[in-house]
C-alpha cells in the first residue's frame, strides 16, 4: 500500500468511556476509492470508531488522520470532507424532509442551486418526492433512513462512513443502496460500511475488518479470510474469529426462563 | 412592527454584524443557518425547553414581571412622594430584582443550552466550529435579556419621575438595567465556559446542575452577608492607604474582566467533538440490581405488581432524571434555609404558646410536594412515552396508587420518622408523638391535593416555560390558605392538647377520602394523556404549508 492511497489512517487508536477502554490500541487504513466492511459483535467498538473518524469523539490514545489532516484538530475541515450515516436515525423531527436536507447541504456550504438539484435527484431515486414537504415525525424508520443516507452525500464526500444504513430499508431501497455503493466506489469515493448483515458485507465490501472487544482481529479480503480460517462463508469466518457457537446456549436459557 | 422586524433582520444579517462575528470566530452564514433552525424547532415545538426561543412563554413571563413590578413602583413611589423612599434607594432595589432574577433565569437557559445539547447530537459530524454553534445556542440569551428587563422595568422606570427624578431618568434606569442584564448574561456564559473548559465531559451535566444552584444560594448568602462581613472584619485584611485600595480595586476588576473573557472563549473550543460525551456520560455508579422491600409491600398493600412499576419507575426517574433534577435542586437552598430555622427552633415546643418554626413544618411539607407534583410529567427521556401505550389500560390503577407509594412514603412518611425522633427527643414522647402524628395527618391532606397535579404519564413532556406561569395563582391561593393554616393551628389547634389527636383524626380521615378521589382524578389524566399521545401520531401526518 502506498502512503498516499491512504484515506484513514488509524494509528495505535486508544478510546474509552468512564474510563472502561473500549478500543485497545486499534490500527488501520483505509485506502481511496476502498469499500472496507467493519465487522463485529455488538458493542465491539464498531460505531465508536466510525465516530472517531467522524470527528464526533476524541481519541485517548494513538492518532487518527482522515484525507490527511489529523483529528481531532481538524475537526472541522474532516467533517467537511465526509458523509456520515449513523446507527440511530437522530433528526430534527419537527423539520420536513426537504428541510433536512437543505440544512444538511447548507450547513456543508453547498451552492444553493446545485443543492437545490441534488435534493430533487435523491428524492426521486429515493421515491420521496410526494413526501417532501411532511414533517419527519411522519416518516416510516426506512424513510428516515433514506434522508439519513441523502443527507451525507448531498455535499459529494471523499469518505462515507456508513453505519448500518440498511436498517429499516425495504428490499427494493436495499438492492439500490448496494447499486449506489458500488457506484460511488467506482467514483472513487472511500467506503466504510458497518453492518450485522454478513451477506452483503460480503457481496459489498473488497476488504473486511473484523473488530471483536475493542481489538481488530481480521484484516483482509473475505476470501483471504476464508482461506486462512478454513471456513466457507463469511458468517462461519466471523463465528470462528469471535468465539461464538452456532446455536447460542443463551437461546435456550430464554426459552426455558418463558417455561415454553 | 412588521417593518421595524425586516429592517432589524436587514440590519442584523447585513455586512457590519457579518464582519463583526467573523472577528470572533463565528462563522455567520452556519450561525444564521442555525439561529433560524432553533427558533424553527421552537415554533413546531419540537425544543420547548428554551424560554428565549419560546414566544408564548416569553410574553407570559413579561407580563407577569411587568405586572407584579409595576405594583411594587407604584407603591415605592408613593412611598418616594411621602419623603421615605430616596431615588438611590429605589433604582437600588429594582437593579437588585433584576439582577436576582435575571441570574436565576440565565443561569438555567445558559446550563440547559450547553450541558443538555439535545439537538447538538444531530449536529454534531455537521462542518460547524464551536464558537458558532456555542454563539446560535446562546442567541435566545440575549432574547430573554432585551425582552424581559424592559418588562421587568418599563413601569418603575417611569414611576421614578414620580420621585423627583430628572426627565431622562427612565432612558437611563432602563439603558443601566439592560447594561446589567446583558453583563450578567456574559458572566453566566463564561461560567458555564470554565466549566466546560476543566470538568470532564461526563460530568458536566452533574455540574450544570451545582452551578445552577448559585444564583439560589448567592441570595440566601446575601441575607445573611451582613452578619458574616460583621465578624469577619474584612477591612482589617484591607490596605489602609486609599490609593492601594483602588489598585486592589482596579486588579480585582481587571481580573474579573479577564475570567469572563477567558470564560467566554473556553465555549468557542471543541465543543461539538464532546457533545456525545455530554450527553452519553453517564455518572459511572452502576446500580445494584436489588429487590427492594419496600417495592414488595408496595405490591402487596397498593395493588399488585402494577403498583410495584409505579412504586419503582418513580423512585428510579426522579433520582436519575436530568431535567427533573435541574428543576428542582434550586430549591435545595430554600429547603436547608427553611430547615436550619427550624432546628434553631427545635428546643421550643409548639405547645408551649410560643409561635415556632414546627408550626410552620406540616405545610412545608405542602409546599415542596406542590412543586414536585406538577414537574413529574416533564423529564429528558419523554421518547420512552411509548411503552406506556402498550400497557393494558387495567394497569393504570395499580401505576397510579404506586406513584402515590413512592411520594407518601418517601417524601412524607420517612422525614416524620425522623422528625417523630427528633421531636420526642426535644419536647419528650407524649408531645413528640402528638405533634408528629399531626403534622404527618396534614401533610398527606396535602399530598391527596397536590397529587392531582400530576397531569400525565410521568416523565413524558419537554419541560416548558410556561408552565410555572399556570401554577402562580395556585401558588398564591396555596400560601394564603397555608397561612389560614398556621394561624389557627398557633391560635386553637396547638393551644389545647385535646385538638391535636382530634384534628389528626379529622385529617387523617380528611386524606384518605381526597386521596382516594385524587388518584382516580392522576389515572384519568394518564388515560387521557396517553390517548392524547397516541393521536399524535394522525397530527404528524399533517403537512406543513409551504
Amino acid at each position: 500500500m502506498r502512503l498516499s492511497d491512504a484515506i484513514v489512517q488509524f494509528d495505535r487508536v486508544v478510546f474509552g468511556y468512564n474510563y472502561v477502554e473500549v478500543l485497545h490500541e486499534i490500527s488501520f487504513s483505509l485506502n481511496r476509492g476502498e469499500v472496507v466492511g467493519l465487522l463485529g459483535p455488538n458493542g465491539a467498538g464498531k460505531s465508536t470508531s466510525i465516530k472517531l473518524m467522524a470527528g464526533i469523539l476524541s481519541p485517548g490514545g494513538g492518532a487518527i488522520t482522515v484525507t490527511g489532516l489529523p483529528l481531532p484538530e481538524r475537526a472541522i475541515d474532516v467533517k467537511q470532507r465526509i458523509g456520515y450515516v449513523p446507527e440511530t436515525a437522530v433528526l430534527f423531527d419537527s423539520l420536513t424532509g426537504q428541510e433536512f436536507l437543505e440544512l444538511s447541504g447548507r450547513l456543508h456550504s453547498v451552492e444553493e442551486d446545485l443543492l437545490q438539484s441534488r435534493i430533487q435527484s435523491i428524492l426521486e431515486t429515493f421515491s420521496l418526492l410526494s413526501d417532501r414537504s411532511s414533517r419527519l415525525d411522519s416518516y416510516s424508520k426506512g424513510m428516515r433512513q433514506k434522508i439519513l443516507i441523502g443527507a451525507a452525500l448531498l455535499h459529494n464526500p471523499e469518505l462515507i462512513l456508513l453505519d448500518e444504513p440498511l436498517s429499516g430499508l425495504d428490499v427494493n431501497a436495499a438492492i439500490m443502496i448496494k447499486d449506489l455503493i458500488a457506484a460511488l466506489a467506482a467514483a472513487g469515493k472511500t467506503i466504510l460500511y458497518s453492518s450485522h448483515v454478513l451477506d452483503v458485507v460480503e457481496k459489498v465490501c473488497n476488504r473486511v475488518i473484523i473488530i471483536h472487544q475493542g481489538k481488530m482481529i481480521a484484516d483482509g479480503t473475505s476470501e483471504s479470510l476464508k482461506a486462512s480460517t478454513q471456513e466457507s462463508t463469511l458468517e462461519d469466518v466471523f463465528r470462528n474469529l469471535t468465539n461464538s457457537a452456532s446455536v447460542d446456549p443463551g437461546v435456550a436459557r430464554i426459552v426455558a426462563a418463558l417455561g415454553v | 412592527m412588521k417593518t421595524f422586524r425586516l429592517w432589524l433582520n436587514r440590519l442584523l444579517r447585513g455586512r457590519a454584524v457579518t464582519r463583526m462575528l467573523e472577528r470572533m470566530g463565528v462563522q455567520p452564514r452556519q450561525y444564521w443557518l442555525l439561529t433560524d433552525l432553533f427558533g424553527e424547532l421552537a415554533e413546531r415545538r419540537e425544543m420547548l425547553g428554551n424560554l428565549g426561543t419560546n414566544k408564548s412563554a416569553l410574553k407570559m413571563n413579561a407580563w407577569i414581571l411587568g405586572i407584579m413590578t409595576g405594583f411594587m413602583a407604584l407603591v415605592m413611589s408613593l412611598a418616594g412622594v411621602a419623603g421615605a423612599i430616596s431615588l438611590t434607594l429605589y433604582f437600588t432595589i429594582f437593579a437588585g430584582l433584576t439582577a436576582l432574577l435575571m441570574m436565576g433565569m440565565l443561569f438555567s437557559e445558559t446550563g440547559n443550552s450547553l450541558v443538555n445539547p439535545a439537538e447538538g447530537l444531530t449536529l454534531a459530524h455537521q462542518p460547524i466550529n464551536g464558537a458558532t454553534y456555542t454563539a446560535a445556542k446562546l442567541t435566545h440569551l440575549a432574547r430573554i435579556v432585551l425582552f424581559l428587563t424592559p418588562a421587568l422595568n418599563g413601569i418603575p422606570a417611569f414611576c421614578g419621575l414620580l420621585l423627583h427624578a430628572p426627565w431622562y431618568y427612565p432612558f437611563l434606569h432602563l439603558a443601566a438595567t439592560i447594561t446589567l442584564s446583558m453583563v450578567i448574561a456574559l458572566f453566566c456564559c463564561a461560567v458555564f465556559g470554565w466549566l466546560i473548559r476543566f470538568i470532564p465531559a461526563r460530568r458536566l451535566k452533574t455540574a450544570g446542575q451545582v452551578a445552577e444552584i448559585f444564583p439560589w444560594t448567592m441570595f440566601a448568602f446575601v441575607q445573611n452577608s451582613q452578619r458574616l462581613f460583621r465578624n469577619v472584619h474584612l477591612t482589617k485584611w484591607l490596605p489602609a492607604a486609599a490609593g492601594a485600595r483602588w489598585g486592589l480595586a482596579m486588579g480585582l476588576l481587571a481580573f474579573s474582566v479577564w475570567a469572563v473573557l477567558a470564560g467566554l472563549r473556553n465555549l468557542s473550543g471543541d465543543y461539538l467533538v464532546r457533545i456525545s460525551a455530554i450527553l452519553h456520560g453517564p455518572s459511572g455508579a452502576k446500580s445494584k440490581v436489588r429487590r427492594s422491600r419496600t417495592s414488595d409491600l408496595v405490591a402487596r398493600v397498593f395493588g399488585g405488581p402494577s403498583s410495584r412499576a409505579g412504586f419503582e419507575f418513580l423512585s428510579r426517574m426522579i433520582r436519575r432524571d436530568w431535567q427533573f433534577r435541574r428543576q428542582l435542586l434550586p430549591l435545595l437552598p430554600s429547603v436547608g434555609a427553611l430547615l436550619a430555622i427550624s432546628w434553631r427552633h427545635l428546643p421550643s415546643s409548639p405547645f408551649s404558646r410560643e409561635f415556632t418554626g414546627a408550626h410552620v413544618v406540616p405545610h412545608f411539607f405542602g409546599m415542596i410536594l406542590f412543586v414536585i407534583c406538577p414537574l413529574i410529567v416533564y423529564g429528558s427521556d419523554f421518547k420512552g412515552t411509548w411503552l406506556f401505550l402498550l400497557a393494558p389500560a387495567g394497569a393504570f390503577r395499580g401505576f397510579t396508587r404506586g406513584l402515590y407509594a413512592f411520594l407518601w412514603l418517601r417524601l412524607v412518611v420517612t422525614p416524620h420518622l425522623i422528625l417523630l425522633a427528633l421531636a420526642m427527643w426535644a419536647w419528650g414522647p407524649v408531645e413528640g408523638l402528638l405533634y408528629a402524628a399531626y403534622s404527618l395527618a396534614a401533610a398527606s391532606v396535602y399530598l391527596g391535593l397536590e397529587i392531582r397535579l400530576i397531569e400525565g404519564v410521568p416523565f413524558s413532556r419537554q419541560p416548558q416555560p410556561t408552565r410555572q406561569n399556570f401554577l402562580l395563582p395556585l401558588m398564591i391561593l396555596g400560601g394564603m390558605v397555608m397561612a389560614i393554616a398556621v394561624a389557627v393551628q398557633y391560635y386553637v389547634i396547638f393551644r389545647y392538647t385535646i385538638a391535636v389527636p382530634a384534628a389528626t383524626v379529622v385529617f387523617g380521615i380528611a386524606a384518605w377520602l381526597i386521596t382516594r378521589r385524587s388518584l382516580d382524578t392522576v389515572e384519568t389524566n394518564i388515560r387521557y394523556d396517553l390517548n392524547q399521545i397516541s393521536n399524535e401520531g394522525r397530527v404528524m401526518f399533517s403537512e406543513i404549508e409551504s
